[in-house]
């Protein structure tokens, strides 16, 4: 049992560690909005039809140069 | 007459036969306009199509977006302007940084096309959109791209992107929901770790530990529980010194009693090595009651934010006509008082001034209500705020800022807020007897044991009852409550913002209704068509149609889209219109001006409500046109719900009284005022207050604002000004009248949910406290018997998400009618 000796003074350096990253966390905007990652996760990054829409929609850009900014 | 389709991104109809359609989704979509069909083809070009399998609403029609031209965009481009709003990177100065102002989100998709939208734009570092406050933030390559040209990306997808500065009262929120959260994970972590040292020390577990191992596992969770009383539940006693000080006892004094004694008898027992630890069961208590109050808060917050949105009514920039003749755009804060602007038609009117030369028509409807444009020429007085319709205008500025119309309806405001008067708190009043009976009890029962026992026993037992009477279950009964009934309100389409509104909707007593936009639906449709002899409907509503067709005035869009227009066309303000349809010169508009064209006396108005607007040619007139501001198709249904519930209506209008009375009398509403301003509607709402009416007030327009934030309760509809919404307590999203019937009943379960809660609550610490009297109750039973009861009122709130609309669905307007 002498082992708690040591062991309870570590699970107190872990708590300390994982409130520092918390705070980090928090601190850095990571909790600030908590509806849409919820969301997001439902689009297809991968989808085969987008990424080749979005190449040419690249090349398209990078050939005439001119952003198309479509105001009205 | 058949339904028509809704336009595929925008759900509005489509006129029969529109050439506008694109491919989306492997499928021939029709679009009901040439602005939707842009935004799609923007959209789908980017591959961005998995935007409109996912979205949940209907996109913003593009057309309501506001006009931005060009070279206002450009402004945003000048360094001095930037300056504003732009935070440069400190390590690289070439990527400056923005948070952008986002209309138009309706759902996560809209947030997803957003950012992926951006990201693919050259120059582009980093986009991302919190959809919570709709703000973006966005950084590029200051060499690769411009703001002005992103801004105008983003409204080739339909958004429109205000520049934001960053105000105090937004940013003060945010740090209190970062210390809410901190508070919050603080006491979480920390509550894990104290429960497993002080489980060793349980008697129940028979650990049989040895004195010097109970003596470590205690000094650790001293060690660990002391953050948590300092920093996470500072809020508690900061609300118990406040309350006291106001000779008030509240929840947060009880709270702060039993968390303060456990603690202080904590830290004596740890370093006495004598007595019990209910260490365990104090961060416990920490860590429910913040969670509940975190839900709660985040629940009230979603789209809620108190930032001063006021400017947006305002242009940001302003066309200066200098003195050399020429003219030259200028940002709104370089204009001065004196100064001479053009405000082309679309355009909104910077400042308050005088008419120099022009004549057009100026929709004041964001300010007084008043659905249909007015005539304005040289000399007249112009508002800020305000929108020009027709022609180009010259206006001398008199008043800017502060000394605006708008302005002085904002300080109205914020003097019917500090007057209104505060509903008191299920929660507070309940605690109050609680606190009593406990303190009363703890009282009897510790001079007994002292008298009968000795001073160290009595103190052990004072402390076990204030432990077990900890009010942690009762604490929890309102928030979880009103978390849930918020959360299941918003699905039902109502947004609660503030926190009394449930408790207090129940003490209503009185609804006090405005007319143009909350009733009605605060545009103008067309009701009515009268032919003149020998003259057919649809002949007429199609020329009628041609000519209003390129003309941005509310009553031209009453008349719905033409494929074809009419050509030479000519406006003459205030008047009407006249143009070539298919080889005929007509006219529309006033009657006089349609007789000029042809000689022949003016017919005279039909006897019925109604704008009326003639059509005629040179050879006579064809046909009438009623034009209305249509009531809502529930309107009828709520004010019959809730006379139904024994509520006074009232109809509080700043339209003319006719008008309102008829209103009423159609709706069957007694009590109807018309021809209210701001002032006297706001002296109208503190007289029935001063009679102890509690008033909820249903409105939308900026005029609406100051009575709003005065009334018990407020709700703004989904369409109000901005203002409307950010001031008031409640928010009708989807417009629906019957969903403020819906609430009501809410409002009642969520009431009956946290009585019933209340009263679990106490009887568990009722039945907890005589064995706490009597020494039986250890630290494990505490603990245990503090989560089971939580446990039980969570539970029992939750069963509020089961909510239902009750009423039926609002009906489908009438079709337009023509009387031969």
């Amino acid at each position: 049992m002498t082992v708690l000796y040591i062991l309870v003074p570590i699970a107190i350096l872990l708590v300390v560690i994982a409130i520092w990253i918390f705070n980090w966390a928090v601190n850095n905007g990571q909790y600030d909005d908590l509806d849409s990652p919820a969301h997001s996760i439902l689009f297809d990054e991968d989808d085969p039809a987008h990424l080749a829409a979005q190449r040419q929609h690249n090349d398209a850009k990078s050939k005439d140069k001119t952003p198309d900014d479509g105001s009205a | 007459m058949a339904q028509p389709t809704p336009c595929f991104h925008c759900g509005e109809p489509v006129p029969a036969g529109a050439p506008w359609h694109a491919q989306i989704l492997g499928e021939r979509r029709v679009m009901c306009c040439p602005g939707c069909l842009a935004v799609a083809e923007a959209i789908c070009g980017a591959g961005l199509d998995s935007y409109y399998q996912h979205r949940t609403e209907r996109s913003a029609n593009p057309e309501a977006m506001p006009r931005v031209l060009q070279e206002e965009l450009e402004l945003y481009d000048r360094d001095d302007v930037q300056q504003r709003y732009v935070q440069n990177n400190q390590s690289n100065t070439d990527q400056p940084q923005i948070q952008l102002l986002i209309e138009g989100i309706n759902c996560a998709a809209c947030c997803w096309l957003i950012e992926r939208h951006l990201r693919a734009q050259p120059g582009v570092v980093e986009a991302s959109l919190n959809m919570g406050n709709q703000r973006l933030n966005l950084s590029w390559q200051a060499g690769k791209t411009r703001l002005s040209t992103l801004i105008a990306s983003l409204r080739s997808i339909g958004y429109t992107a205000h520049p934001y500065e960053p105000d105090k009262a937004g940013e003060q929120i945010a740090a209190e929901n970062r210390r809410y959260l901190r508070r919050l994970g603080l006491a979480g972590l920390m509550f894990m770790q104290v429960m497993m040292a002080t489980m060793a020390l349980y008697e129940e577990f028979d650990q049989d530990l040895t004195e010097s191992m109970a003596h470590l596992l205690r000094w650790a969770s001293l060690l660990m529980t002391t953050p948590v009383v300092f920093y996470s539940c500072a809020p508690f006693f900061q609300g118990a010194w406040r309350d006291l000080k106001n000779r008030r006892l509240s929840m947060d004094v009880s709270v702060s009693l039993a968390i303060g004694g456990a603690y202080l008898a904590g830290i004596w027992a740890t370093v006495t090595g004598t007595g019990e630890i209910y260490f365990d069961s104090v961060t416990m208590f920490a860590f429910f009651l913040l969670a509940g109050r975190y839900l709660e808060r985040r629940a009230r917050q979603r789209t809620v934010e108190s930032t001063a949105r006021l400017v947006n009514l305002l242009p940001p920039s302003a066309v200066r006509i200098q003195p050399d003749g020429s003219s030259l755009r200028i940002m709104l804060d370089e204009l001065q008082s004196g100064d001479t602007v053009e405000v082309k038609p679309g355009e909104s009117i910077p400042a308050d001034g005088r008419i120099l030369r022009g004549n057009s028509s100026v929709d004041e409807s964001a300010l007084s209500g008043e659905y249909l444009p007015i005539a304005k020429r040289a000399g007249d007085a112009v508002t800020a705020g305000t929108l020009n319709v027709e022609g180009p205008l010259q206006v001398e500025i008199t008043a800017l800022g502060e000394h605006t119309r708008l302005s002085a309806i904002v300080r109205l405001l914020e003097r019917a807020q500090s007057d209104k008067p505060r509903l008191a708190q299920l929660a507070d009043q309940v605690a109050q007897y609680f606190l009593l009976a406990v303190l009363l009890s703890v009282a009897v029962v510790g001079t007994s044991w002292w008298w009968l026992s000795d001073l160290h026993t009595a103190f052990w037992i004072v402390i076990a009852m204030l432990v077990a009477t900890c009010p942690c279950a009762l604490s929890l009964a309102t928030p979880t409550a009103l978390t849930t009934a918020t959360g299941s309100l918003h699905k039902l389409g109502m947004l609660i913002t503030r926190g009394h509104v449930l408790e207090g909707i129940n003490k209503v007593t009185t609804v006090i209704l405005d007319k143009t936009g909350t009733l009605t639906e605060g545009r103008m449709t067309l009701e009515q068509i009268q032919p003149f002899a020998e003259h057919d409907a649809e002949q007429a509503l199609h020329w009628a149609r041609m000519l209003e067709s390129s003309s941005e005035h509310p009553i031209a869009r009453a008349f719905g889209r033409s494929l074809l227009s009419a050509s030479a066309l000519e406006n003459t303000p205030g008047q009407g219109l006249q143009g070539d349809c298919e080889g005929q010169i007509v006219r529309i508009g006033k009657p006089d001006f349609v007789s000029a064209l042809g000689d022949y006396p003016a017919p005279p108005y039909p006897n019925a409500p109604g704008q009326w607007l003639l059509l005629g040619n040179a050879a006579g007139p064809i046909a009438w046109f009623a034009l209305n501001d249509r009531l809502r198709g529930d309107a009828a249904a709520m004010v019959a719900a809730l006379q139904a519930r024994k509520l006074r209506v009232v109809l509080l209008s700043g339209d003319q009284s006719p008008v309102v009375q008829r209103m009423a009398a159609q709706l069957n509403i007694s009590e109807a005022i018309g021809n209210a301003d701001p002032d006297q509607k706001l002296a109208y709402v503190q007289a029935q207050q001063a009679r102890g009416e509690k008033v909820l007030m249903l409105g939308d327009g900026v005029n609406d604002v100051p009575v709003l934030a005065s009334a018990d309760i407020s709700v703004a509809m989904g369409n109000a000004s901005d203002l409307a919404k950010t001031n008031a307590d409640a928010v009708l999203l989807n417009s629906r009248l019957l969903t403020l019937v819906d609430s009501l009943q809410v409002a009642k379960r969520t009431r009956a949910i946290m009585i019933e809660n209340l009263g679990w609550a106490s009887l568990y610490n009722l039945a907890i406290l005589p064995l706490a009297a009597l020494g039986m109750v250890t630290p494990a039973w505490a603990a245990l018997g503090m989560s089971a009861s939580s446990l039980l009122v969570v539970l029992n709130a939750l069963r509020l998400t089961r909510v239902k609309s009750g009423a039926p669905e609002a009906t489908t307007s009438p079709a337009v009618e023509v009387q031969a």
